[in-house]
């Protein structure tokens, strides 16, 4: 149970707000990282949690590309594919990743280490192409830099720091 | 009028309140801009784009703050730089607004383009089709030709269940959220909601279950497309088929109107009808669905007549004619007071005050009661009458000064479309105070709360009564007040303290709902079963806060009691019961209660029982072994109930579609239903039948009183003859002649009559073309809105002070656990009977423990248990629910397999509770 494994937690997010509805967002990280995603039990669960309605809690995870409702690897890693960064190579780096990490986009690798997206515009057009591991941004990833960054973000991994593909730790 | 704002629309001057938007200004004066989302019982969202209009106000100069005036001295006029949503533009002094030219119909085909892109547009197979403002807004507004592919439409799978009521199909949607928004600003259950963004935006109900609310079927009626049908309804008719009669819901004290929508005799669908003074535009799920024991196939067609020991179809001639002579034999040998009748709260006034004529001028019985005579009944209430809300009260116009108190009563399943109207109240500014032993739905909107511990209700109520009684001024205000010294000694020991001691209420909320009493301009206050059966030294509290608050009889204020059934208060002022006439009129000699007459029976006094639209067997499976001793059982039922399964005689009636008649509603307003439907086998309404019975009884009667001349003088003969046929005119053409009688015999109904409830016609009468706003053809009422009967307290003269006492429950040591009986709307009454739709939403069997009175027990879902009373014992299994207060276990009242009666007490039942074995 998620409130009991992370009470302390969650208890200091609560507390940060007058109401328990503005600790949806923290706790559904809390969810998604505990569970590796968001399917249906662990959304009610934190709307139980929150004395929130079932319904209003599906409605935020339905809103936010960031909230996954099956499993994803340690990290997801977003591409854009959208025009800025196609003009820059966005599709060589699709393939080049697709042919390295031996998945197409849209899946994980069987490590359960990385999954692969294409998402639209994520804001960093003059910085293009731009590719988003959890919530670390990397700019101008030509081909060339991606060994370099994949083995970086396997290290990380192996280190044992604290990943969260909901970008959890990534304020800290 | 600095409250008042003048603006042109289109060249036209209107002048509407401030804050009124634009739409609804323009609306006033019939100029239609097209809308889909706004709604006017909801608040503006502009999300559909559909009112775009060209807005502009008075150019002001910045130097000295004036209107600047152009070369004729008018006002020079700004126009805003872009198009703006009507909907959600407030109107000020002097604005002026553009509804028809070039650039807002641009917009307007623009919008309906884009919101057709992806329509499936599969109109001659949608249920909306016929009643669709998409269908008429793209014929008014709409281009002619789209430019985008139809193939390129974006498809989803065809309905998808939001529940088990409403279907919902995606590619119609136009996302709107008239239906998340009905649900959580009306319904306030919020079970809707969005999924996902752009192309795959949807609707989604995630409670459990899915669409968990009470309202459902209203979203289908906003939907301005048709994306949400109801189950029900789904492709069993095309709307243009539909004739729609005028009814009022004979399910609950609410009394809702609506219309039956006929086609070819049957039933397709229920609809509301509009009425401000009763439910707006909004009717409950079960007033919409649970109308299929009309046409159920297991309705009683023919009279049956038990021969050698069982029940055999006969005619009408036939068992009319034996019920006759043999009630006639009883009448001779027994006399009158041997006859029992007791008659439900489903009739219609006229069977009911035909039901009383008959017992106590035909057979001379005083024997007339309205409950079932289990120990379920629910005490007889005066105070909803004598204090009732006033005459001319409407909820929808209370808000800012009006208290409404709600008091052991749960209106979301006694009386669903109160909790409407109750919320609207507070949502307007008024105060909104809920007391109750257990929470329920309507704490959410309330200002203040209190649980008390049940059995000391009038703890919490004699400290509620207190402070106003000290407030009273002396002398000459508390000389009017009939009563006034009694309550003195009761009230002594009264405090807030005190009940904060003995009921566990919080004190500080206390404090401040005895401020809200005191300061009331109008005061309100609904009470229900749980105040009911907690005695009448609650209701009576109820009616002395209204009487010390100065409230009684006052405009705006009065109580009004949710006692079950739909003319449960038309009951009442019918008389059907034992110790007053119609209309509270005192009996020389009060007759036996509906307990009483069983009691007789079992003891042999009892020679025959007439029982009409009431199924006590089925509440009380031992009264079974009391009508055995019964020599002549007589019911009138739509169904072979329990009850009618043991009778000597059953006649079939007419249901509510099929005849005429009126309900008197909570409120005491009298609403008259329409025939619907040709009965499809020969039943006969009740009143009808009862006259039948007293034609042939007093042919009797009048031989006997013309007899007895010689004994007396001839002033005396001459009164006794004309009371005679007074008694034995029983000419009834139609109940509309029943309700003359009744309007000539009962004070408080004299200004009723079939014309007075179609008075007020025209005044919530749609204008052309509303129905853009409101949708479709629902809710347009031409079968008039009724009419409220006054409150006793209205009559002016003295006001008494009801015998008030405070009593606070003991527990017995051994039996530590109170049992509460509590209503739900899907209960298993007969109106239930054939819609199956509603099956899953029953209230199932169940005794409810809070969690940690649970876990005290170590019991789990559904583990077995023993309920042990004073009485007797009721095993059920187990449910948890923080809904349950703790040291209470709730039980559901009404429900199959739940024997509530072998259990229940007076007051408080005090239960041992136990792992039942095996």
């Amino acid at each position: 149970m998620l409130y009991e494994k992370y009470r302390d937690e969650i208890d200091a997010i609560l507390a940060r707000y007058p109401s328990k509805r503005s600790a949806l967002l923290p706790v559904l990280y809390i969810a998604q990282d505990a569970y590796g995603r968001l399917d249906d039990a662990s959304i009610r669960e934190v709307a139980e949690i929150l004395d929130l309605p079932y319904t209003d809690v599906f409605e935020v995870v339905g809103f936010y590309t960031l909230f996954y409702n099956e499993d994803v690897g340690k990290f997801v890693l977003d591409v854009c594919d959208d025009v800025p960064c196609c003009f820059c190579g966005a599709e060589e780096l699709v393939a080049d990743l697709e042919q390295r990490l031996k998945v197409k986009a849209g899946y994980t690798t069987d490590d359960k280490m990385f999954t692969l997206r294409r998402v639209k515009c994520i804001a960093a057009c003059d910085q293009a192409p731009v590719l988003q591991a959890n919530l670390e941004f990397h700019y101008k990833v030509t081909p060339d830099k991606v060994p370099a960054l994949l083995e970086d973000l396997r290290r990380k991994v192996e280190s044992g720091a604290q990943i969260s593909i909901s970008g959890r730790f990534a304020e800290h | 009028m600095p409250d008042e704002v003048t603006l042109t629309i289109d060249g036209q001057s209107v002048t509407v309140p401030k804050g009124t938007v634009v739409v609804e200004a323009a609306r006033k004066i019939e100029n239609l801009i097209p809308v889909f989302c706004y709604h006017p019982k909801m608040a503006p969202v502009g999300m559909c784009r559909m009112c775009l209009v060209k807005v502009g106000t008075p150019k002001v100069d910045r130097g000295t703050g004036k209107v600047e005036l152009d070369t004729d001295g008018k006002p020079v006029i700004q126009m805003m730089p872009r198009l703006q949503t009507a909907c959600t533009t407030p109107v000020s002094e002097g604005m002026v607004v553009v509804t028809k030219d070039a650039e807002v119909e641009h917009a307007q085909k623009g919008v309906l383009e884009a919101l057709l892109t992806s329509h499936p547009l599969d109109c001659p197979v949608c249920d909306k089709g016929g009643e669709c403002p998409l269908q008429n807004l793209t014929m008014g507004w709409g281009p002619g030709q789209s430019r985008f592919d139809y193939s390129d439409k974006v498809h989803f799978q065809k309905p998808i269940p939001l529940g088990d009521l409403i279907y919902l199909d995606r590619e119609r949607c136009i996302l709107c959220a008239r239906c998340v928004r009905f649900q959580d600003e009306i319904a306030g259950d919020p079970v809707l909601g969005f999924d996902n963004r752009g192309r795959s935006w949807m609707i989604i109900s995630k409670s459990d279950p899915a669409f968990d609310s009470k309202f459902s079927g209203n979203t289908t009626d906003i939907c301005p497309v048709g994306a949400l049908t109801s189950a029900d309804f789904r492709f069993k008719a095309r709307v243009w088929e539909l004739q729609p009669v005028p009814t009022v819901c004979n399910h609950c004290p609410v009394g809702c109107n609506m219309t039956f929508d006929m086609r070819a005799n049957e039933i397709m669908r229920v609809m509301p009808r509009e009425n401000d003074a009763v439910n707006e535009i909004w009717i409950c799920d079960r007033g919409r669905f649970a109308h299929h024991f009309v046409a159920s196939p297991e309705r009683l067609t023919t009279p049956l007549v038990r021969k050698n020991g069982k029940l055999q179809e006969a005619s009408w001639e036939e068992a009319l004619d034996l019920v006759a002579r043999q009630l006639d034999g009883i009448r001779e040998s027994a006399g009158g007071k041997a006859v029992g009748g007791l008659a439900g709260p489903s009739l219609a006034n006229e069977d009911l005050f035909a039901f009383q004529r008959f017992f106590r001028e035909t057979l001379g019985s005083p024997n007339i009661d309205c409950r079932p005579g289990t120990a379920l009944d629910l005490p007889l209430d005066d105070f909803g009458a004598e204090y009732g809300l006033t005459s001319g009260t409407d909820l929808m116009q209370l808000g800012k000064g009006t208290v409404v108190l709600v008091f052991g009563a749960d209106p979301e399943e006694e009386a669903p479309v109160h909790l409407l109207r109750i919320r609207n109240i507070a949502k307007r500014g008024g105060t909104l105070i809920t007391i109750n032993g257990r929470a329920t739905k309507l704490d959410r909107f309330a200002e203040h709360t209190l649980h008390y511990r049940y059995g000391a209700e009038t703890e919490v109520l004699a400290a509620m009564l207190k402070p106003l009684y000290d407030a009273v001024p002396p002398e000459g205000k508390r000389a009017a007040l009939r009563g006034f010294g009694d309550l003195r000694g009761v009230l002594a020991n009264a405090s807030a303290e005190r009940a904060v001691a003995n009921a566990g209420v919080d004190g500080p909320t206390l404090e401040k709902i005895n401020q809200a009493l005191a300061s009331a301009t109008n005061l309100v206050i609904f009470y229900g079963q749980e105040a009911l059966r907690a005695g009448t030294s609650v209701t009576a509290g109820l009616a002395n806060i209204l009487t010390l608050a100065r409230k009684a009889g006052a405009p705006n204020s009065g109580l009004v009691a949710l006692v079950p059934g739909a003319n449960a208060r038309g009951a009442l002022d019918m008389g059907v019961r034992p110790d007053r006439g119609p209309g509270y009129s005192a009996l020389k000699q009060p007759g036996m209660a509906a307990h009483e007459m069983f009691d007789a029976a079992r003891q042999g006094r009892m020679k025959a029982l007439y029982i009409a639209g009431l199924d006590p067997v089925q509440a009380d499976p031992t009264l079974a072994e009391a009508l055995k001793k019964v020599d002549l059982v007589v019911v009138q039922e739509l169904f072979l109930t329990a009850t009618a399964q043991l009778a000597d005689v059953v006649f079939p009636v007419l249901s509510v579609a099929e005849r005429e008649g009126t309900f008197t509603n909570a409120e005491r307003r009298v609403q008259r239903f329409r025939q619907a439907r040709r009965p499809v086998a020969p039943q006969r309404p009740d009143w009808q039948i009862l006259q039948s019975l007293a034609r042939q009884l007093s042919a009797e009667a009048v031989i006997a009183a013309s007899a007895n001349v010689s004994d007396k003088s001839r002033r005396q003969a001459r009164r006794a003859e004309e009371q005679a046929r007074k008694r034995t005119d029983w000419s009834y053409a139609s109940p509309a002649e029943i309700l003359m009688d009744i309007a000539a015999s009962v004070p408080l109904y004299k200004h009723i009559s079939y014309a007075s409830l179609e008075s007020a016609l025209g005044v919530w009468g749609r204008k052309p073309n509303e129905a853009y706003y409101f949708d479709g053809t629902s809710y347009e009422n031409t079968g008039g809105l009724g009419k409220q009967v006054p409150a006793g307290a209205e009559n002016g003269g003295t006001l008494s002070l009801q015998p008030f006492n405070v009593r606070t429950f003991s527990q017995p040591a051994e039996r530590p656990w109170k049992l509460i009986a509590t209503p739900f709307l899907y209960d298993d009454s007969t109106l239930l009977n054939g819609s199956a739709l509603l099956n899953n939403r029953k209230a199932r069997p169940v005794a409810a423990l809070n969690p940690a009175d649970a876990d005290s027990l170590g019991l789990k879902d559904g583990d077995v248990i023993s309920i042990a009373s004073g009485r007797g014992e009721l095993r059920l299994s187990v449910q948890r629910t923080r809904l349950a207060p703790q040291g209470v276990v709730l039980v559901p009242l009404h429900v199959q397999g739940v024997p509530l009666v072998t259990v229940v007490e007076a007051g408080v039942t005090a239960v041992a509770i136990r792992r039942a074995e095996g």
